[in-house]
């Protein structure tokens, strides 16, 4: 039995509505309590220093086949940070996607506690669950790809919600996801012969079928499920110039299914499906008009999905879209890696360079929508990782995100589309401390329907982080070098009340986090009869019985036991 | 008392094929149904070798002894803290799980470490890494492809039965199965075949002999009207995967490369200034890059006729290099035929804690990747190191004698099942189970699905598996490194959370032993 | 200057980044002995495995003497100076050199030069594979410099070269010139098969015989081609375009007289 203290820290904790309040955190076990005894309790002394909850990070790929494809292909990429082991920690490589280990050290020390993979194919779950157990102080969640899995287009071309339901809830816990991920609806299934779709309303081929019903029907589906997160989405047409229209487009369809006022779907990375103009030449940022959207609707939520400028590697379930990637020329490699009835991938190394008009004005765009959006409940802080740049530059989006003057000192280094094409100079909102806890705790907490996380209220699970910025003294928007400092060396993260990392250094090692999972019970069990084996023999090349993850697959496994209506 | 059991894993080739149905009788595997005759052979005869090590055994005066694991291990461990530059070799033919604890020991000792791809598909990884690689599963392959191309494997003979699971005799959504095509050719070749040798018996004429190097025979005219998927084999001299093919490209050796080449060039419609090529007509090259470039869904398979002839992995890059080409004209795939049932597993175990696939050395603390310089034939060429452990791999019986000779010049520890060629050569010989029949774990196919292979007897008594083994070897290294006051890593906690339910195993067979009661099982 | 002799023969691959003249410069013998380098796994100081002697000369700034062929990484990412070794020496020699001069009077491992940026390496001996070529996965091919050779290389010399001049007198392994764009590689005597191939631009003199992908299209023949400012070889030779499957525009020169199976394509002149 551990007692901990943390003492006189400003407490930042946007869901309490507690702003920068010198106050206490008592800590008993890996749970936040009202007090402990301060005699046996460690004491932490955060005088000056700012308290948070752990970080919780929305959509990050970490972990699965796609990611270690990235890996395996990418030796140049490591070969430039090797990373020693010690007494305490693992040796590994870093870089654009760095080794399991290594993964979990860099986020602990940045302090974050809890992170979610941004898909993986369901076939390939176990692999997924095997790296995630390799990833150590950190809670992770993934979430599994849907959207094009025949099972689904079948029943939901056939309008049986229920029915479909009952599959997606069988898919979700035989690979222990977490949430529905669509990515590039139908698109991935046209892929499959090379082809794509181009709007929300053409027709899938071969299933009659268009991506406005399977985003419609799996939101449907999602909420006879009672899922704690929206369908998780990456729209169609993603990374291609005027697509900010699509988005728009797919955001009015799902209008009129939020009745409640609450976000029915959460579009990831949606800088890159704000770009304006009908070819890369005429490329210009759309950011406005989704901005402006979104300040007048409360059905979606989104994340950045920030551009970094940093040699990195582009991974997606969007086959497409690597490929017409690829095609835009000037690219060593590029991996294109199909699942069958379910999904396809594909990953191209890809560097943001700050003298490129598109990449320039990419990050532009990404930190207009975050500026523009006013209510940072509704956007959160992701690089996509490591989509836009790893997640180690999330400090240098921070800065962006609380310093005019950051911004300003990147703009002059950056091509003059950033400056021209965007609305970005133009724009004073500095954000608080709190609105960063909001964008990367407290925001993403709630959307995760994760109710013990990113809080630091009793109850709230025991994943603390702290950092040497004191709002009484240091003025970030000035000092944005010195707060970006501190947001990339926590002083103290604590997961599940122990100290894992001081000073931006691991400390103990020996956390490995859980893995939460969603076990969404159905009234009527998904019946697998004969005709539905027969079907998956029909469909995979694996058997139905050695299909599921099982429990072997989850080191430490936290299910999340919820009642269908269905 | 018999009782069947389903869809067992098999673990043989990179197929990993599970729809086996095992009989078992006393603790034996009597009978197997859907196997092919390789997976028949291992999983009915061949893992209950008489040559099964029961006991691990020392090199005592030159002779092997049978000692007590405890005396194995810490003689092992002491080898391995010993050597300045000690190699672990294998890994692809056992679990992940035990892959695992291998980077982790790799990683303890300083250790160089590779497994058996680099004498097989390394070549595809590097090329990999240069290039990129377009791939799908083998199920896109079943419901889509209407070409496949078999370059330079002979699957009938490796992969048994990939041809009829995988690709063109089988059942997928958008494309049917060639098998009644392939039989009624069948029957007609016979048919033809039977009236030539009675054509010849009557006019007593010894049939001419056919060429057998270079290529001789007419364009392909049925790779334009066939209906259906169309097969073609690429090799040096006719497989029996060619018998079934519809077409078959006989090849020079050593020439892949270049007719990859010139099939790119003829891909972006460039006209070629030699009219031979690898030894086939230019004019038939025509032929196979049109039927490349007009199909729907198209595949290569490449083997290790691609990986180890000249060029090795420049054969791949190129390789991948026309298969991405044809994709700006039509779908198209290329993968791999990986050989031993987890060697995918070994590369992606790992790349995940490492980064890198194999060819790793530890010995700065940090992993370091060059194949040709840590991968194991290249270091024991150069006689680099001072200490080696094999594990699940029988080098002895593959690799080059020179390098054997110099593997032996140094202490040699042994983990294998039966008593293969490498056991007999090792200084410390240890047991173990045969993984995917007497104890569970991971592998990953040729295309990297995870499959969990099946535990289906249990093992003699006293064997440890590849994973509890090495955890020993690991624990005893810790304890010497501590002995000696140098720093070492950290045994993986049992970490429990309190306010975590851990869900009961469902399926008691496919749980893995705790870590905590290893010293019990010794 | 700082002579550095072998103590023992190495068994164990060493690796030694900290030779390089930037380290050894203003340092006592003392500090000298304990610059660290490891031998396999284990810790060493280079006053373990050397004898360290100095002398007032400058140049060269170090001397190394005895069988290097198990030391790695020397020279790596130098700058400016001058190292001499004489015997054979390990891989990765001058690595990522950004300037100075090494000279090998033995043979030299493999990725010797690998992504170098300027500079000179000779080597008095063989070359291993990979010279002058980049780390797995990379293309960023040397730069710029020189590296000459006398004897001969083995396979994937020159790969991604990006810039600059290797002079090999020997004859060359297969692949010579894989994915080179820009700079030269002159071979005095004959070369394996598939040299440029997927070479996008630079030129490729072979004075022996070689073979030609079938990917290369004659495009003339020239009485003498110029590798350096200073050099003019006297061929003739058959010049050939390509790598036309990478849409390339490199330039191999093959020598007429040693190359009669190529004479078939003057057909196409």
């Amino acid at each position: 039995m551990t007692e901990i203290l943390i003492k006189n820290g400003f407490v930042v904790d946007p869901k309490n509505k507690i702003n920068c309040e010198k106050m206490d955190i008592a800590i008993k076990d890996n749970k936040i309590v009202k007090k402990v005894n301060d005699k046996n309790a460690q004491i932490i002394d955060a005088s000056g220093l700012t308290v948070m909850a752990g970080g919780v990070d929305i959509h990050s790929h970490i972990a699965g086949a796609e990611v270690n494809t990235g890996r395996i292909i990418r030796p140049e990429d490591h070969y430039k940070d090797p990373v020693r082991k010690t007494p305490i920690t693992r040796a590994g490589t870093g870089y654009s996607i760095p080794s399991t280990f290594v993964t979990g050290y860099r986020y602990a020390a940045m302090g974050y506690t809890s992170v979610f993979n941004g898909s993986i194919a369901p076939m390939k779950a176990k692999h997924a669950h095997e790296e995630l157990n390799d990833i150590p102080l950190l809670d992770k969640g993934t979430y599994i790809l849907t959207g094009d899995w025949w099972f689904v287009l079948e029943n939901l071309a056939k309008g049986n919600i229920d029915e479909c339901a009952r599959l997606v809830a069988w898919l979700i816990h035989s690979t222990r996801g977490y949430a529905i991920k669509v990515v590039n609806p139908g698109g991935l299934e046209s892929w499959g012969f090379g082809r794509n779709v181009h709007s929300i309303d053409d027709q899938v081929p071969n299933f009659c079928i268009t991506p406005r019903e399977i985003m419609r029907g799996l939101i449907k589906v999602n909420k006879k499920l009672n899922m704690p997160h929206t369908i998780h989405l990456h729209t169609n047409n993603l990374g291609v110039p005027g697509n900010y229209q699509t988005t728009l487009d797919t955001m009015k369809a799902l209008e009129d299914l939020s009745t409640d006022g609450k976000p029915v779907a959460h579009i990831t990375h949606v800088q890159f499906c704000s770009f304006k103009g009908e070819n890369w030449r005429k490329f210009k940022s759309g950011a406005e008009d989704i901005a402006k959207y979104m300040n007048n609707h409360t059905h979606m939520t989104l994340d950045m999905g920030q551009v970094t400028f940093s040699d990195t590697t582009t991974m997606t379930a969007d086959g497409p879209f690597e490929f017409s990637l690829y095609e835009l020329g000037g690219h060593l490699k590029w991996v294109n890696s199909d699942v069958e009835t379910e999904s396809s991938g594909g990953i191209i190394p890809f560097h943001y360079k700050r003298n490129s008009p598109v990449s320039a004005l990419q990050w532009s765009i990404g930190l207009e929508l975050a500026l523009l959006i006013n209510d940072p409940w509704k956007i959160f802080m992701t690089t996509d990782h490591p989509n836009g740049g790893p997640f180690y530059d999330y400090p240098k989006v921070l800065a962006w995100l609380y310093s005019k003057k950051a911004r300003e000192a990147t703009l002059k280094k950056c091509h003059k589309s950033a400056r021209k094409k965007s609305l970005l100079p133009s724009i004073d909102r500095e954000l608080s401390l709190y609105e960063i806890a909001i964008m990367t705790r407290a925001g993403t907490a709630q959307a995760l329907g994760l109710p013990n996380k990113g809080h630091l209220g009793v109850g709230a699970d025991a994943d603390v982080a702290i950092f040497n910025i004191n709002p009484e003294t240091l003025d970030i928007a000035q000092k944005y070098r010195t707060a970006r400092k501190a947001f990339a060396n926590a002083v103290y993260t604590l997961k599940d009340g122990i100290i894992v990392a001081k000073d931006g250094q691991i400390v103990n090692s020996q956390v490995p986090g859980r893995t939460i999972w969603v076990d969404a019970q159905t009234k009527d069990p998904c019946r697998i009869d004969d005709d539905m084996k027969r079907k998956f023999k029909e469909y995979w090349t694996i058997e139905y019985e050695n299909y599921p993850v099982t429990d072997h697959y989850v080191k430490i496994s936290d299910k999340l036991a919820i009642k269908a209506s269905v | 008392m018999s009782k069947t059991i389903n869809n067992v894993v098999c673990p043989i080739c990179g197929c990993l094929c599970d729809d086996l149905e095992v009989t078992i009788e006393n603790n034996e595997i009597v009978k197997m149904k859907n196997g092919c005759a390789v997976c028949e052979a291992k999983m009915v005869h061949g893992y209950k070798s008489e040559e099964r090590i029961l006991k691990p055994m020392i090199r005592k005066d030159g002779k092997l002894v049978s000692v007590s694991i405890d005396e194995a291990v810490k003689k092992a461990a002491q080898i391995l803290t010993d050597a300045k530059y000690p190699l672990l070799f294998g890994w692809s033919s056992t679990v992940g799980e035990a892959q695992r604890i291998g980077v982790e020991l790799a990683e303890e000792l300083g250790a160089t470490l590779d497994n058996c791809c680099s004498v097989c598909h390394g070549p595809s990884v590097m090329a990999t890494q240069e290039i990129g690689i377009p791939a799908a599963t083998l199920g896109q392959i079943r419901h889509r492809a209407d070409l496949i191309v078999y370059w330079a494997c002979n699957p009938w003979a490796s992969h048994p039965r990939h041809v009829e699971r995988y690709t063109a005799f089988t059942d997928g959504r958008f494309e049917g199965s060639e098998w009644k095509n392939y039989l009624q050719k069948l029957k007609a070749d016979s048919g033809r075949k039977k009236i030539e040798m009675a054509s010849k018996r009557i006019a007593r004429v010894e049939p001419p002999i056919k060429p057998q190097v270079c290529f001789t025979g007419p364009p392909p005219p049925m790779l334009e009207h066939k209906p259906g998927r169309k097969m073609i084999v690429v090799d040096v001299r006719k497989t029996m995967t060619a018998e079934v093919a519809d077409y078959f490209l006989q090849i020079e050796p050593n020439r892949d490369y270049d007719v990859i080449e010139a099939l790119r060039c003829l891909v972006t419609d460039q006209e070629l200034d030699v009219d031979k090529v690898g030894g086939i007509p230019v004019d038939t090259l025509r032929d196979v890059a049109d039927a490349m470039m007009n199909c729907e869904f198209g595949v290569i398979y490449f083997g290790l006729g691609m990986t180890q002839s000249l060029g090795r992995f420049r054969n791949i890059e190129i390789a991948i290099a026309l298969a991405r080409d044809l994709n700006r004209k039509t779908k198209f795939i290329i993968s791999p035929m990986r050989g031993h049932f987890n060697v995918t597993g070994a590369n992606t175990v790992f790349a995940w804690q490492t980064g890198y696939p194999f060819a790793l050395d530890f010995s700065q603390g940090y992993p370091q990747f060059n194949p040709g310089e840590n991968t194991a034939v290249d270091l024991l060429k150069r006689g680099d190191n001072d200490a080696t452990l094999i594990i699940s791999a029988d080098p002895a019986a593959h690799f080059p004698s020179v390098i054997m000779q110099n593997m032996l010049k140094h202490p040699l520890i042994t983990i294998n099942p039966d008593m293969n060629a490498i056991s007999r050569l090792g200084d410390v010989v240890f047991p173990t189970q045969w993984c995917g029949i007497e104890y569970s774990g991971t592998a990953y196919r040729m295309d990297a699905v995870p499959i969990t292979l099946k535990k289906v007897v249990e093992a003699p008594p006293g064997i440890l598996t590849d994973e509890e083994l090495l955890i020993r070897i690991l624990e005893e290294v810790r304890a010497i490194k501590i002995k000696r006051g140098e720093p070492v890593g950290q045994t993986e906690a049992k970490f429990t959370h309190p306010n975590t339910t851990k869900t009961p195993p469902v399926n008691t067979a496919q749980k893995k032993p705790k870590r905590a009661t290893k010293k019990k099982v010794a | 200057m700082v002579t550095l002799t072998a103590i023992r023969t190495f068994n164990i691959p060493i690796q030694a980044p900290c030779i390089t003249p930037e380290n050894f410069a203003d340092k006592t013998i003392a500090e000298l002995k304990k610059l660290p380098l490891t031998e396999g796994n284990r810790n060493v100081t280079l006053g373990d495995l050397f004898k360290i002697e100095q002398s007032p000369t400058e140049t060269p700034n170090i001397i190394l003497n005895g069988d290097l062929s198990k030391v790695k990484r020397v020279g790596q990412a130098m700058k400016s100076g001058e190292i001499v070794i004489n015997g054979n020496i390990g891989m990765h020699t001058g690595e990522k050199m950004a300037g100075g001069k090494i000279v090998v009077n033995g043979n030299a491992g493999g990725w010797t030069g690998s992504e170098m940026k300027k500079g000179a390496i000779e080597i008095h001996g063989d070359g291993g594979d990979y010279i002058a070529s980049p780390y797995r996965g990379n293309d960023l091919g040397m730069k710029g410099g020189l590296i000459t050779i006398d004897g001969n290389v083995g396979t994937d010399v020159g790969c991604h070269l990006k810039g600059g001049i290797i002079k090999i007198k020997g004859s060359a392994g297969r692949f010579l010139g894989y994915h080179m764009t820009d700079g030269v590689i002159y071979v005095e005597k004959d070369c394996d098969v598939r040299a440029g191939a997927c070479m996008t631009g630079g030129k490729i003199v072979i004075g022996g015989a070689l073979e030609i992908l079938p990917s290369f299209t004659i495009d003339s023949v020239k009485p003498k081609v110029k590798v350096d400012d200073s050099t003019n070889i006297v061929g003739p030779f058959y010049v050939f375009l390509g790598d036309r499957s990478e849409r390339g525009v490199g330039k191999i020169f093959a020598n007429k007289v040693a190359n009669p199976a190529l004479k078939f394509y003057e057909k196409y002149l």
